[in-house]
């Protein structure tokens, strides 16, 4: 039987995971799982490890197993995510070279390449895999990532058609909804507010994409009304706060305050870069221009 | 056909054998006759019994109600007819002529009419008035069983064990009773003799009709209420229906179906029915079109032996061996659902109609859902999916069936449903946004299904369930009789359950935290998590409940609108005619659905729950706002406060003195029990106030309190603890004049006073005592003197051994001087409220200057853009900004591999506006167009601006774990999906500018903080210079603001420049002169200007230019405005008219056209060169061109420019 389908062990774990309930997924119950479901779950719980912070529990958990390739392939994520980026990216191309196969190589090596920018090393991995959902999101984003939603609308169409009802389609329909907009907006609002009230799988996670597909359909005070509840919840997390502060510029608000919590909890967030880059961009620019007469 | 074994029973009653029934037209009361010789009154609404009539001998089994008055009427096998008023609860008359059992009786619907069937085979007419018979109709040649009036026709029918049915013309018998108009001789004689048979046999009444069909006597008849048509019933087993017209009457068809004989039977009132009885034990309905039988009802062991139908409601009733039972045929709970601001809801024509609750409009037929179910049977519930605008019907037909069906985009009328998806349930909700639950009872199994109606998941309820809810996303509620479980779908586990039994309708709260659980007499509110909130017990059925936004549930009742908080606190708010299911409640509206599946809004008056609700929320400010405006007085809102531990709060309500003091004194707060404490000034209420006081350290008050009381040994000793020397020995002073010994012993003992305490000893001839205390006090000379005075010597007496003299402590801290810090009694947070409104009340008040819109200022101000526009076309360049111009795009429908252009990307190529470049985050090419539509070359000021526009484009959606997030671009074009197209969100638009930022500015003026109102004026420039707006003209609106804004950076500037200068020099006070003039230029809102105006009047005038100071104040007069100013300007002006001269020679011609210089601060006269700045349109001397624009400090004056652009053509 499918692991991930309805009736299968694996599905609320998986579940829990990519809806953002890391610390669910490190608590779930697996002891009775049978055993060809037990490490697919251990690499779920690693991954959330690694997503709550916690690398160095992960390094040290995969050290000695480094044998199984979907361990090795979480190792890579690990280093990559610790920021040994060099070794993760030479681990990730020899898993893919030698287990291409391997669902979870193809996962997590294809992230670590992704993310090291190898797009196309990415894709060519991912492109093997065989029904795997978590795949196909990954390609999804990979070809959002590089502006071509019309090959991420393609691969989700392909995908609806045999696993319509995965959590992991519709979200990977919404990452993609939100990007061609319109009517789209409001699908992707639907799928992120059922995620955000569902009470197995509220989570900052969902509250943000919620919250975003509302910021897109210019819907405001809804926007602000989820983020605002879900920051007293989840103070720290750092796509909370970022979306906030888009919120708040989009609805010409000051957020300085939110801006040095976001430089605190994650310095490296793409805001803060972004914000830092067209500051300097700005500075650089203006030099250029001067009055004929200074007063 | 088909049983239903859930009839809808509303009433039944335990009792001997049911003969007769009669329903009341408007009380919901029954009369029931039956075998046992009793008549019983019933309210079967509430199930009681309301009396008994017993007076009959044998069983009565005739009843009937009269249409108006309070009087009902009975015959039984007796042979008697009883009238009776139910009042008086009498017997008024017995009708006494049948010679046999009276089988039935009924009052003439008009006439003062009683019409009765006998086993003496006569029918009989009687006027209950006159108490007589008039009228005996034979013909039947067996028992007469049932006679009946026609409703509206002057007819009856008759139904007889001869087997025949019996039409009859009574309109002779009414022309005889009516009023006489010509009197004919055998009218006479007739009249005469009333009782006797005419000659000819009885013309009064004479058969019309003889219906012969069954083959077995015939147990019952009825009229049809509207058409000629008449049913009946007989022992042969059969319904026969029967037509009839002026001439003639025949058989129409029977209704085969009853396995014993058929008791009675009667027309549905207002639907094409019949309803029938019979020994069967079984109550069966027929189409009476298809005379095919629609639903029957079977009792287990008794047989029906009558049946009535409610003349209005849809209500009916059958009596049988054990009792009486009144049901209803269907449910009158019109499915609906509610979505934001529609309501979809199923019509009695079983049409789908939506409701708009914010425009009070109903649609017209969206959908027709005839063919769902059996024509007879209407849907129980409607849910309603936003997602895919689709709904799920059920239907109870089969054993409950569901249907899914799509509406359509537009309501155009009732159109057949096409791709209906349907399936066997009794219950169907939408669970998600693409799925759906059923739930099937018999097999007590629960479907996931998704839209294609494939079921995806199936779920074993808890034993017993009887119906499903939507449980809140991704959940369900099950229903069992004793419980209420939450469930996950997707876990497939049971979250939660709660103890509460017969639920019938589960109520959501508008932002999903609560819901309501329905039984018939209770109210449950629980969390989404299923944990008990509170619970309510009604006596009367509860029928429906919606959530108010802020929390409130209102609930209906059979008769009553209520609510209840969620403390349980609960209320009446509205009393109803007619039942009706509240849909929805929106400030004081309720909508609901009538049960002709109407919608109806009720008016409600929501203030009794709105103040316990603040009071619960601890909302003092709302609360403040519902004393003030509504007319909440009364003991019983007293009571409430008090009781839930608010008396602060009650003591707002009160006038009492009495009450207002027990108040104060509950929760403390001194000030108004003194207040009370004084009006009242009774003994018993200084005395608690004084305790109250005590108890708060309060001492000064205490002090007032034993003062009061004249108190004075607590007083003495108030004034001991609390260090007061000084008062302690007035107080010694006073007890010594009231010659109060004790007193005063105790006052010196106080004050460590050993004089005076000797002196009193000696007073009161105590020797020994004072000697005593002169000698323990080391006062030897007085001890002496003491001795001499007795005539005594120190070895005549012997003394106790004295340790040294008791000393008073000396007071440490003067607490006389103040109260202790005491606890904050007194000032409740509503107080606060209600004083913080007080002040700001008077902070309004002082704000003199109101904005007025100025229609001539406005249109001044558009004139100057008009210059404005004239000149900047002077410098126009042409359109070489030609960024709109085709540019090949990215074929992005390409399948090639790589990557594609970012939507910033697009955003640039799409908009000429440097705002949108400003989003995209290209600022280069923003800067571009910003310096050749407007000359722009110092960047710095627009930096914030840039930043808050780049930031807001861009958010930041978590996709997968350990992957940067994915970017997507928010859109101003929220609607729009061609990239060609598409533009960025800028914030801060026009609206707000105008709505927020513009307001601030003036605020900043009325204020007098000129240095803030030229930064937020500045800040308006900035924010209009990158932006983009949605029409043209929102863009001459631009250029408004740009205006306005300029003029009052200017004046502010101007004004700011004179307060630094020092006016001690000459030339220091002319220039002030003459900047306090120019102030009055720019063209400011009028109010603001004559701000500026009055303070240039006085300063010339203090300057003794009274010429100048004549010229403001005329200004000032001419302009108008508040009758202050004016007065002020009235007197200087009277007064500068007496001697009309400038004592300083100023540079400022009142009667010259001129502009200000916005860098010197000079005129610039019309005529003289000048230059213009391109983005603001500030006029500068020519000196300053090239040089930054001191408006807004962007831009370079005179610069060639094309003009701001701020809006896309064709993009919208």
């Amino acid at each position: 039987m499918d692991p991930f389908s309805s009736e299968g062990e694996l599905l609320n774990i998986h579940n829990a995971f990519h809806s953002g309930q890391y610390q669910n997924v490190i608590d779930f119950e697996t002891a009775a799982f049978s055993p060809e479901n037990q490490l697919p779950a251990r690499v779920l719980k690693l991954r959330s490890q690694l997503a709550l912070g916690q690398t160095a529990e992960v390094l040290s958990a995969v050290s000695s197993e480094e044998d199984t390739p979907d361990l090795a392939a979480t190792k890579a994520l690990a280093q990559h995510t610790a920021g040994k980026t060099d070794a993760a990216l030479q681990l990730a191309q020899d898993l893919a070279e030698n287990y291409p196969d391997n669902a979870t190589v193809q996962v997590l090596a294809g992230t670590v390449l992704q993310a090291q920018e190898h797009n196309d090393e990415a894709l060519a991995l991912l492109s093997k895999h065989q029904g795997n959902l978590e795949a196909v999101a990954l390609i999804v984003q990979i070809h959002l990532q590089q502006n071509r939603s019309d090959l991420a609308l393609k691969e989700v169409q392909a995908a609806k058609r045999w696993a319509q009802d995965s959590l992991l389609v519709n979200l990977a329909e919404s990452w993609v909804g939100l990007r061609v907009g319109g009517e789209k907006y409001q699908s992707a609002f639907y799928v992120y507010e059922e995620l955000a009230t569902g009470p197995s799988t509220a989570a900052p996670l969902s509250v943000v994409g919620q919250a975003v597909a509302e910021i897109h359909l210019g819907r405001l005070p809804e926007a602000e009304a989820a983020l605002t509840a879900a920051m007293e919840k989840y103070p720290s997390d750092a796509e909370l706060i970022a979306n906030t502060i888009v919120l708040n510029a989009v609805a010409g608000k000051p957020s300085e305050d939110l801006e040095s919590t976001l430089q605190q909890t994650q310095p490296s967030h793409a805001l803060l870069a972004d914000i830092k880059e067209k500051s300097d961009l700005f500075d650089t620019a203006a030099a250029k221009y001067s009055p004929k007469v200074s007063s | 056909m088909q049983s239903s074994p859930n009839m809808l029973t509303k009433f039944e009653s335990k009792s001997s054998r049911a003969k007769g029934i009669a329903f009341h037209p408007k009380r919901p009361w029954i009369l029931v006759s039956l075998h046992s010789s009793t008549i019983q009154l019933w309210d079967y609404r509430m199930g009681t019994l309301i009396d008994r009539f017993e007076e009959h001998d044998g069983p009565v089994r005739g009843i009937d109600f009269h249409p108006t008055q309070p009087l009902f009427v009975s015959g039984g096998d007796d042979y008697k007819i009883k009238v009776w008023n139910y009042q008086t609860r009498r017997c008024l008359f017995t009708l006494n002529g049948h010679l046999d059992y009276v089988r039935t009786v009924f009052f003439h619907p008009e006439l003062p009419w009683i019409l009765s069937a006998s086993d003496d085979q006569t029918i009989r007419i009687w006027n209950w008035q006159n108490r007589s018979l008039i009228c005996t109709m034979t013909g039947h040649n067996h028992y007469v069983m049932c006679a009946q009036f026609h409703p509206t026709e002057d007819l009856i029918a008759s139904a007889s064990l001869d087997q025949s049915v019996r039409i009859w013309d009574i309109s002779g018998l009414r022309k005889k009773h009516s009023a006489p108009t010509s009197v004919s001789f055998e009218d006479q004689m007739a009249r005469a003799n009333p009782n006797q048979a005419d000659m000819f046999g009885n013309t009064d009444a004479i058969v019309k009709f003889v219906l012969e069909g069954h083959d077995r006597g015939v147990n019952w008849v009825s009229f049809h209420p509207t058409l000629p048509l008449i049913v009946s019933a007989g022992d042969d087993r059969l319904i026969k229906l029967w037509r009839m017209s002026d001439t003639k009457a025949w058989e129409v068809d029977t209704c085969r179906g009853h396995f014993q004989n058929a008791s009675a039977c009667l027309f549905h009132p207002h639907q094409d029915l019949i309803l029938s009885v019979g020994e069967d034990k079984t109550i069966r309905v027929w189409d009476l079109n298809k005379r095919t039988s629609v639903q029957s009802f079977k009792r287990d062991l008794d047989r029906f032996w009558v049946i009535a139908a409610h003349p209005e409601m849809n209500l009916f009733a059958a009596g049988h061996d054990t009792g009486v039972m009144v049901f209803k045929l269907e449910r009158e709970r019109p499915a609906s659902a509610v979505h934001q601001n529609q309501l979809f809801y199923i019509t009695k024509d079983k049409f789908v109609k939506s409701y708009d609750f914010a425009k009070n409009v109903e649609s017209p037929p969206m959908l027709s859902l005839r063919k769902l179910g059996s024509p007879w049977v209407p849907p129980r519930t409607v849910s309603y999916n936003p997602a895919e605008r689709a709904i799920l019907v059920t239907s109870p037909t089969d054993s409950g069936t569901y249907e899914l069906i799509n509406l359509p985009r537009d309501a155009t009328g009732a159109v057949e449903p096409t791709d209906v998806k349907r399936g066997q349930a009794t219950s169907a909700v939408f669970v998600a946004r693409n799925r759906f639950a059923v739930f099937n009872p018999s097999s007590q199994q629960v479907d996931i299904k998704d839209l294609s109606n494939s079921t995806t998941k199936t779920i074993k309820p808890p034993a017993g369930t009887t119906d499903i809810y939507f449980g809140g996303t991704g959940c369900l509620l099950f229903i069992t009789p004793t419980t209420v479980a939450l469930f996950d779908i997707q876990q497939k586990k049971q979250l939660a359950e709660v103890t509460v039994s017969g639920v019938k309708y589960v109520v959501w709260s508008n932002d999903g935290l609560y819901c309501a659980l329905l039984s018939k007499h209770n109210v449950t509110i629980v969390t989404k998590t299923l944990e008990q909130v509170s619970t309510l017990h009604e006596t009367i059925r509860i029928k429906s409940a919606t959530w108010d936004d802020s929390g409130v549930l209102i609930y209906s009742t059979l008769n009553h609108v209520k609510y209840s908080l969620l403390n349980g606190d609960n209320g009446i708010i509205r009393t109803l005619d007619q039942t009706v299911y509240l849909v929805r409640v929106k400030g004081r509206h309720v909508y609901c659905l009538d049960r002709n599946a109407q919608p109806r809004t009720l008016e409600i008056d929501p203030t009794e729950y709105r103040f316990k609700l603040a009071l619960v929320k601890r909302n003092y400010d709302e609360m403040l706002q519902i004393i003030k405006t509504s007319s909440l007085v009364g003991q019983s809102i007293i009571s409430y406060l008090q009781k839930k531990g608010y008396p602060e709060i009650a003591l707002q309500f009160v006038q009492d003195p009495q009450t207002r003091f027990d108040l104060a004194l509950e929760c403390g707060n001194l000030e108004v029990a003194i207040e009370m404490a004084r009006e009242l000034d009774r003994p018993n209420y200084w005395n608690r106030l004084s305790a109250e006081a005590l108890a708060h350290g309060n001492h000064q008050t205490v002090e007032m309190t034993y003062q009061k009381q004249r108190n004075f040994d607590k007083l003495s000793f108030l004034y001991l603890t609390t260090g007061d020397e000084e008062k302690l020995s007035r107080m010694a002073k006073i007890a010594e004049h009231r010659g109060d010994f004790t007193s005063r012993f105790q006052n010196s003992l106080y004050r460590g006073d050993v004089e005076d305490r000797i002196q009193m000893f000696k007073e009161v001839d105590q020797y020994p005592l004072a000697y005593l205390t002169a000698k323990a006090n080391g006062l030897t000379d007085e001890a002496e003197s003491i001795l001499e005075a007795c005539g005594l010597t120190e070895d005549q007496i012997t003394l106790p051994s004295v340790d040294g003299p008791l000393n008073v402590p000396n007071p440490l801290v003067p607490t006389f001087k103040a109260n202790w810090p005491v606890k904050a009694a007194g000032h409740s947070s509503f107080e606060k409220a209600l004083m913080g409104e007080v002040g700001a009340d008077e902070d309004t008040g002082a704000d003199g200057f109101e904005v007025e819109e100025d229609d001539q200022d406005a249109v001044l101000a558009k004139e100057t853009l008009d210059d404005d526009e004239e000149d900047a076309s002077g410098w126009d360049m042409g359109d070489d900004i030609n960024v709109e111009e085709e540019v090949d795009f990215v074929n992005i429908e390409s399948t090639e591999a790589g990557a594609g252009s970012s939507e910033a990307d697009i955003w640039t190529r799409n908009s000429p506006l440097a705002a949108d470049h400003v989003a995209a985050g290209s600022f280069e090419t923003a800067m571009q167009l910003l310096n050749r539509q407007v000359g722009a070359v110092q960047f710095a000021p627009l930096k914030g601006r840039f930043l808050e526009v780049f930031k807001a484009s861009k958010t930041y959606l978590p996709a997968t774990a350990s992957l940067p997030p994915l970017v997507n671009y928010v859109r101003r074009t929220t609607e729009e999906t061609d990239v060609r197209k598409i533009l960025p969100v800028i914030p801060r638009d026009l609206e707000t500018i105008a709505s927020v930022d513009l307001q601030e500015g003036y605020a900043a003026m009325r204020a007098n903080k000129l240095e803030d109102g030229v930064v937020v004026f500045k800040r308006i420039l900035h924010t209009v210079l990158v932006n983009a707006v949605s029409s043209e003209t929102e863009a001459e609106q631009a250029k408004t603001i740009i205006a306005t804004a300029r003029e009052y950076i200017l004046a502010m500037s101007i004004e700011l420049e004179r307060r630094k200068l020092s006016t001690d020099s000459p030339e220091g006070l002319k220039r002030s002169l003459e900047l306090s003039a120019y102030f009055t230029i720019p063209k400011l809102e009028v109010a603001h200007r004559q701000l500026a105006l009055m303070a240039a009047m006085k300063l010339a005038f203090a300057n003794k230019n009274y010429n100048s100071a004549l010229g403001f104040a005329s200004r000032m007069l001419a302009n108008g405005g508040s009758a202050k100013l004016l007065e002020q300007a009235r007197k200087i002006k009277s007064q500068c008219e007496r001697n009309p001269s400038d004592q300083i020679e100023v540079d400022f011609d009142p009667f010259a056209e001129f502009d200000i210089c916005a860098a010197s601060h000079t005129p610039i006269f019309s005529g003289s060169p000048h230059v213009t700045d391109p983005f603001t349109g500030a006029k500068y001397h020519e000196q300053y061109k090239g040089t930054v624009d001191r408006i807004a400090d962007v831009t370079e004056i005179g610069a060639p420019a094309s003009g701001l652009r701020l809006f896309v053509p064709n993009q919208y």
